[in-house]
């Protein structure tokens, strides 16, 4: 049965990006344009997989890594990060976060720096999803 | 009462690093949330006659605006704060007021805003247009040249205008919440010249004892809360002693409520907050009366 794999991305030509190289690669598209309905859609459709953005409205990234790490119930889920925003600051923000209380979490599964050749995030997904 | 997301509105030429870094002093009244939001005048993408609708325009302008976002949102990203960003095309006003709604932001921040001069002749400044409509705080900013530099904390030095009026409870109450960012606040309440026209020497005398009662009463408030507050009486024309108690006592901002008034009631009556939002070199913040 073909991966549900969600991504959550603003930007409407990226996720057009993302949803073409997802269908070429035999993988079910789930789109969410911002943090806040990336957590409805991951509640509610348990995504094998989520590529997620960082700057967005409502609710960034950021938080929403850390939300779905510190869920006992959607830890497990592969996330890869796929930003504008450095990888060096989300390791940062992430450390930080856990200076204000929160516990620690681990590193995503991976991370990529827009902008992305379609090759690159194919491969990335067939790494972690097989 | 308290300040925990703010709204950056900047369109990159009137508002910079330096002032977004020099908001970072409301972390010590509880701010943790940034909302970024630039907004491209719809003039620079629409419909033009040959070329159709300017989409990779719009492409590269929304570009440019996620490249220095990213730039910004870094920085207080490794502090542990949470920064989202929003990049519409439209008006500016209407957009202001939508991410307000749908971000549930505690203050807004933006630079003051013109409007071409026909325009601004009956519709007034996109500034007051937004005072008009907003129920939310709003903070102007006014760089004095291109090259002009905002100090490093805005809110250090407080010129608190009150006029008694249902706003003023207000205005204390939001000047409480930012106990931290605050050093000093200046109150300052002005008997205007009409005021006092055809009042007696007695009766004079009177209104001026009842109005520096209250600025102790509402200076105690301050000292109790551990600000240093200083009460000051003035007569004259209300905004422009306001600009001059502000230079007098070294302020580093101006802060006043307002009423809502529609625009054809503002330019009858006048409003001073909406004038100096205009007008003021100074960082000004004005609370609106129907605060949520």
């Amino acid at each position: 049965m073909a991966k549900k794999v969600l991504n959550v991305e603003d930007d409407a030509d990226i996720r057009t990006f993302v949803t073409t190289v997802l269908e070429e690669n035999g993988y079910i598209p789930i789109m969410a344009i911002d943090g806040a309905e990336g957590m409805e859609k991951v509640r509610k459709e348990r995504p094998d997989l989520i590529i997620l953005d960082i700057l967005m409205p409502r609710e960034s990234g950021i938080k929403m890594y850390h939300e779905l790490k510190l869920d006992p119930s959607l830890k497990d889920i592969p996330i890869v990060m796929l930003s504008g925003v450095s990888k060096r600051t989300f390791i940062r923000s992430q450390a930080a976060l856990t200076e204000f209380g929160d516990e620690t979490v681990p590193e995503p599964q991976a991370y990529l720096e827009k902008p992305v050749e379609p090759e690159d995030l194919a491969e990335t997904l067939k790494k972690i999803l097989g | 009462m308290k300040i925990t997301k703010i709204l950056f509105v900047s369109e990159f030429e009137e508002l910079w690093l330096d002032a977004l870094q020099s908001l970072m002093v409301l972390r010590k009244a509880g701010m943790n949330d940034v909302v970024f939001l630039h907004v491209i005048h719809r003039d620079k993408v629409a419909m033009r006659r040959g070329a159709g609708y300017l989409k990779q325009e719009e492409r590269k302008l929304r570009e440019i605006a996620d490249i220095r976002f990213i730039d910004w949102a870094e920085t207080l990203y490794e502090e542990g704060m949470e920064v989202v960003a929003h990049i519409a095309i439209g008006n500016i006003v209407p957009k202001i007021l939508s991410v307000t709604e749908i971000e549930g932001v505690d203050l807004i921040i933006t630079a003051r805003r013109k409007r071409a001069k026909l325009e601004e002749l009956y519709a007034g400044s996109e500034t007051s247009d937004l005072l008009r409509r907003t129920v939310k705080p709003v903070l102007i900013y006014n760089y004095l040249s291109q090259s002009g530099k905002v100090g490093e904390n805005p809110f250090e030095r407080l010129l608190l205008g009150l006029d008694w009026s249902e706003s003023s409870e207000k205005v204390l109450d939001y000047v409480l919440a930012l106990k931290g960012a605050v050093k000093r606040v200046d109150i300052v309440n002005v008997i205007s010249e009409k005021d006092i026209a055809k009042l007696s020497k007695m009766e004079t005398h009177k209104l001026e004892r009842g109005n520096k009662k209250r600025l102790d009463e509402v200076c105690d408030v301050l000292i109790k809360e551990k600000f240093d507050a200083r009460p000051h009486l003035y007569i004259g024309n209300t905004e422009e002693q306001i600009q001059k108690g502000a230079s007098e006592h070294r302020a580093t901002m101006i802060v006043l409520g307002a009423k809502r008034k529609s625009v054809w009631k503002e330019k009858w009556s006048g409003s001073v907050s909406h004038s100096l939002a205009d007008k003021s070199e100074l960082p000004i913040l004005i609370i609106p009366t129907e605060i949520k």
